[in-house]
């Protein structure tokens, strides 16, 4: 047996998003800003490699629990499950150092995952738990379809909270072409396969309501580009676009890393990607520069080491006549 | 010329036919810099490219193209497809280079 676990870099590449167009938005929304960390279960009940699987079958049944991870010093070494405990039982090698048995070739998720990974590992690979590690590749926690569960179901609470309180501020508009479209999108760094679906969306509606071309084509660039780049250059952050009184506002937050030097990055041809992002078509240093061109109004706020918000507002007119 | 006139003469397998399939092109872009095309303010364009990747199609239906053609024979991932349908874009593979298939598409839009 080796001392070190077999743990597979889990982040899949290029697959299509096994989650199904017709889940409700708001969950969609959930599990791509959720990461592992936030769902996991982090206080561990763990055991060293020379414990016995008598003393994890009895952590097991003190704990309630049905996985116990090995771990010394948070380096992770493998998993002792109750399977490993019945195998041990019939071969009566219930008192030999848990190190001889337990499961090393184990697939793990990183705690900076969306949980939308974490659920596609659930369907892929029919796991009762998965271990978590940090960059570092240490141990820092476990999470089961149970804390899934529960995550959820406390986010959506506070969503439907949120959602009920900004309904009933929705302001009140007159004429006949007066809308109030309030939207957010949590958009995941380096998550490509979703980069661009809230510039869609705000096409969409735009379309629907019949608002001039040239005006949707503009809010769509801004919107797509805001969303391109937090995709590529922040840690993660939120997407929101509003439509009210003739105006399209769309804003792109985020929590890091923040942006030095705010009049560079917004001339022309001034970029910080790398070859990856270069070799998907971006990071030509267009994209601040680009939102401004199409906006009528354009902020930028940003300090190194905290956040960016970028705010571009656009002027709608009135929808064509049908 | 629409883009499926086009794909005649770049002699490219059209594998999904959007909304804009029998729109008149108004303007040709060959770019695999996507940043590029988001700069260009041209209606009904047809994008040439040798990117083959999902954000293509998501560029070019930002841009209100009437389609992508991808270009150098590039094997596309299995996704296009799927986001090309799901964006009602058009989507056609050739084998020509994108000099060769500028060229070529140059000399069919010339007018007579």
């Amino acid at each position: 047996m080796s001392d070190a676990p077999h743990t597979s870099d889990a982040r899949p590449k290029g697959e299509p998003e096994p989650v199904a167009e017709s889940e409700p938005l708001v969950l969609l929304e959930l599990i791509q800003r959720l990461k592992v960390r936030d769902v996991m279960t982090s206080k561990l009940a763990t055991v060293p490699r020379s414990a016995t699987l008598r003393e994890v079958q009895e952590l097991m049944r003190k704990k309630k629990i049905s996985g116990v991870p090995v771990e010394e010093n948070g380096r992770f070494f493998g998993l002792v499950s109750i399977d490993d405990i019945i195998r041990a039982l019939v071969a009566g090698t219930i008192d030999e150092p848990c190190s001889k048995h337990m499961t090393t070739k184990l697939v793990v998720l990183e705690d900076d995952m969306p949980l939308s990974f974490a659920l596609r590992y659930f369907d892929r690979y029919h796991y009762g738990r998965f271990p978590v590690l940090n960059r570092d590749r240490r141990l820092v926690g476990i999470i089961c379809q149970r804390d899934i569960n529960r995550a959820l179901l406390v986010e959506l609470t506070q969503e439907l909270n949120r959602l009920e309180t900004s309904s009933s501020q929705t302001p009140g508009l007159d004429g006949a072409y007066s809308i109030y479209v309030l939207r957010e999108f949590p958009i995941c760094k380096y998550d490509f396969e979703n980069a661009g679906k809230a510039a869609n969306q705000i096409k969409q509606v735009l379309q629907e309501k019949k608002f001039q071309p040239k005006v949707i084509r503009r809010i769509a660039v801004a919107a797509y580009e805001l969303e391109i780049n937090l995709c590529v250059h922040s840690d993660g952050g939120v997407l929101s676009w509003q439509i009210s009184n003739g105006r399209a506002e769309i804003i792109a937050r985020d929590a890091g890393p923040g942006i030095e030097d705010v009049a560079w990055a917004c001339r022309d041809g001034t970029s910080t990607a790398n070859e990856w992002i270069r070799s998907l078509g971006f990071g030509a240093g267009m994209g601040l520069v680009n939102v401004k061109r199409v906006s009528d109004e354009f902020e930028i706020t940003s300090k190194k080491g905290s956040g960016t918000t970028v705010k571009s507002v656009i002027n709608i007119g009135e929808p064509m006549a049908t | 010329m629409t883009i499926l006139d086009v794909s005649e003469v770049l002699k490219a397998d059209v594998l999904v036919k959007g909304e804009g399939c029998h729109k008149a092109i108004r303007h040709v872009m060959a770019s695999d810099l996507m940043s590029d095309v988001l700069m260009v303010d041209e209606e009904d364009m047809l994008l040439l490219t040798s990117l083959a990747s999902d954000q293509v199609l998501r560029t070019a239906q930002i841009v209100g193209a009437v389609g992508v053609i991808v270009v150098n024979g590039k094997p596309l991932p299995s996704s296009m497809v799927n986001v090309a349908n799901d964006l009602r874009i058009t989507l056609a593979v050739s084998r020509f280079s994108k000099y060769d298939a500028c060229v070529a598409v140059h000399a069919a839009l010339k007018p007579a």
